[in-house]
């Protein structure tokens, strides 16, 4: 006998083995449930780690936002129904974050709001922009497209620590405004420019991923569309409008759609780079409800779930929009 | 209206030359047909008429005026395109309209002009569907009336029944001929059809390798090819090629050959019927491949020998260097 088959023999052996131990057990498993019962088995393994890491979580912290006090476990917490609901939803006006009894959560929920249509809107625009002209013949095409993709890779903790370090006021933004002969702006310590860099940072962030999905859909528009359009004479903008446009759609819903539950679930590189502030002007839904439940003197974990439950809702619907969308591209 | 002159068009994509030197004149009304094998330019040398692409050198005139700098939508030309290119996201009234108002237009003569050429189509059940909810025939009418409206001084077909069955290519090919003849327009139309070529054109150009082989009427072509690859190329199935000692070669069509006794002797690789006639692949003792195509339902068994006959004057001479003699 060959050695690579004595050895390729021994390594196989305790994989044959296995095989044919499990056989006995899953023969007659399906003997007894049939193929429904042999596919409900090979997901088991999937269904079981979802169940326990998103599941039963949720369902726990459904539990919780019913339940009042400090204490850790459930069955240490006195019941409080739909206490904590009744407080954050309590508004005299839900447009002024001050009628509210919860003021700090309205000021997240409009901060949070504020920050999504800034960011969606700018995010989607720039990527689209940046789309349009990487399926340009550009010289270097695959280096641009690499860098405008590489701070997608960076940990968001990486992306706010380099943009402390830029915008803080002795950075490195400063640092070339000083040089060029200008007033040093305090980035992140000004309400409105720190809100600026938090939407920017994001932007900045994120939109190499949302650029390939475009790039993507741009790349599949016949070649052909545009050459029929230039032999009617089409002017660039009235290409872009009737034909780049409405054949892109599909995929700028599911750009828009995406970074609008990303967006809404901001969190860790804004909070690196401003830590919510100056005062609340930068502090998101997902903040509060951490500093609620973990970080304040005066924890309050049954609030903080209740808060999470209202923006589950939101992401929820937001996931429902986004998987018909899909669904009715792939329909097309 | 329509005539299209090429003045030594050269096009290179890279140190490769695509296009050489090629000379031709269309006069107006004529329908044309660029053919040829596989990247033999066809395709580029209409894209360099329509203007969608620029000859490295040379000059492209239209009506006398030198249009090679001149971008495509002024030329006056419309295009057909292999594809279709029909705007998926528009119906066929406004796929047929787009063009029309980057004119400026007034609607009711875009309007017009769309009823009329539906009409001659016969697309007006269509005009408020989508591409995508029509068959490839419909698809092909509609992409011929979007060109149809704009009125060009003269239409370019790129393979536009390639797509097509081979049942409804034969309608469509009718359709195209007889729309030629209404139209009165210039057209050169692209295909690697020899049938297509054949029965559309008033004149072929035979291309091979960036270069014109011949340009004559397709019988001339058929029956006086200029060099041995026009007469391989021209006709079905192709022409055979036999050597004769003193390096000439003779041609002579497989429909020009006969069974008789005294001819050249050949030995039967396999029979191809046809049902009226059949189709004999055999070889020489030379080795050198036969075709004949002899009228009957025949079935020569293989390593059969057959002797075969054909008429003097159905021989094709050519020198070493390709030329007809």
């Amino acid at each position: 006998m060959r050695p690579a088959t004595s050895a390729g023999a021994v390594v196989t052996a305790p994989l044959r083995w296995l095989a044919r131990a499990t056989d006995v057990p899953l023969s007659a498993w399906q003997r007894l449930t049939g193929q429904r019962g042999m596919i409900a088995l090979f997901l088991l393994p999937n269904m079981a780690i979802f169940g326990i890491f998103v599941l039963v979580p949720l369902v726990i912290n459904l539990l919780y936002s019913t339940t009042g006090g400090t204490e850790f476990f459930l069955s240490d917490r006195p019941q409080v129904g739909a206490d904590h609901y009744a407080r954050l939803l309590d508004c005299g006006n839900y447009l002024d974050p001050n009628s509210c009894r919860d003021d700090m959560f309205w000021i997240a929920v409009s901060n949070t709001a504020r920050f999504v249509f800034f960011q969606v809107a700018v995010m989607t625009l720039a990527a689209l922009i940046t789309a349009l002209i990487l399926n340009r013949a550009l010289p270097g095409k695959g280096f641009w497209r690499a860098v405008f993709f590489f701070p997608v890779l960076l940990s968001p903790v990486v992306v706010g620590l380099i943009w402390k370090w830029i915008l803080q006021r002795q950075g490195l933004a400063n640092l070339f405004m000083v040089e060029l002969g200008l007033e040093p702006v305090n980035w992140l310590t000004d309400r409105l420019w720190a809100f600026v860099a938090a939407v920017g940072v994001s932007v900045w962030a994120h939109m190499g991923f949302y650029t390939l999905i475009l790039l993507a859909g741009l790349q599949a528009i016949p070649r052909d569309l545009y050459e029929a359009a230039e032999m009617d004479g089409t002017r660039p903008f009235r290409v872009f409008w009737r034909i780049t446009l409405p054949l892109l759609m599909p995929n700028l819903l599911v750009v828009i759609v995406l970074s609008l539950i990303r967006a809404v679930q901001i969190f860790d590189e804004a909070y690196v780079l401003t830590g919510g502030g100056p005062g609340t002007s930068t502090m998101f839904m997902t903040q509060y409800i951490y500093e609620v439940g973990f970080a304040n003197l005066l924890r309050n974990p049954g609030l903080a779930a209740a808060a999470s439950i209202l923006m589950a809702c939101v992401l929820i619907v937001l996931t429902l929009l986004q998987l018909y969308l899909s669904r009715r591209s792939g329909a097309k | 209206m329509g005539a299209i002159t090429l003045e030594n068009i050269v096009k290179s994509f890279g140190a490769v030359e695509v296009i050489r030197d090629v000379s031709l004149d269309i006069p107006e009304g004529e329908l044309v047909v660029f053919v040829g094998p596989s990247g033999c330019g066809k395709s580029t040398l209409l894209r360099l008429i329509s203007g969608l692409d620029q000859p490295t050198s040379g000059h492209i005139l239209i009506d006398g005026k030198d249009v090679t700098r001149v971008s495509a939508a002024d030329r006056g030309l419309a295009m057909v395109f292999q594809s279709y290119a029909l705007y998926p996201h528009m119906s066929v009234r406004q796929n047929m309209a787009f063009g029309l108002e980057n004119t400026r237009m007034p609607k009711a003569e875009i309007a017009s002009r769309i009823e009329e050429a539906a009409r001659m189509l016969e697309i007006g059940p269509l005009l408020d569907r989508r591409p995508g909810q029509l068959s490839g025939g419909q698809r092909q009418r509609v992409a011929i009336g979007r060109a149809i409206v704009r009125e060009p001084t003269a239409f370019l077909l790129d393979e536009p029944l390639s797509n097509l069955d081979a049942e409804l290519r034969g309608t469509m090919r009718a359709e195209l001929a007889a729309l030629h003849g209404r139209l009165g327009k210039t057209m050169i139309y692209v295909t690697h059809d020899q049938i297509e070529a054949m029965t559309m054109a008033d004149r072929i150009v035979v291309l091979r390798a960036g270069v014109v082989e011949q340009v004559d009427t397709p019988l001339n072509l058929f029956n006086k090819p200029a060099n041995r690859f026009v007469a391989g190329f021209i006709g079905a199935p192709r022409m055979n090629f036999i050597e004769a000692e003193d390096g000439r070669v003779m041609g002579v069509r497989p429909q020009h050959l006969r069974l008789a006794d005294g001819g050249l002797a050949v030995t039967v690789d396999m029979a191809e019927n046809l049902g009226a006639e059949t189709l004999i692949h055999a070889r020489t003792d030379k080795d050198q491949p036969i075709l004949a195509l002899l009228p009957g339902q025949l079935t020569p068994t293989r390593g059969e020998n057959l002797s075969l006959v054909h008429d003097p004057a159905d021989e094709h001479w050519f020198g070493a260097d390709g030329l007809r003699l």
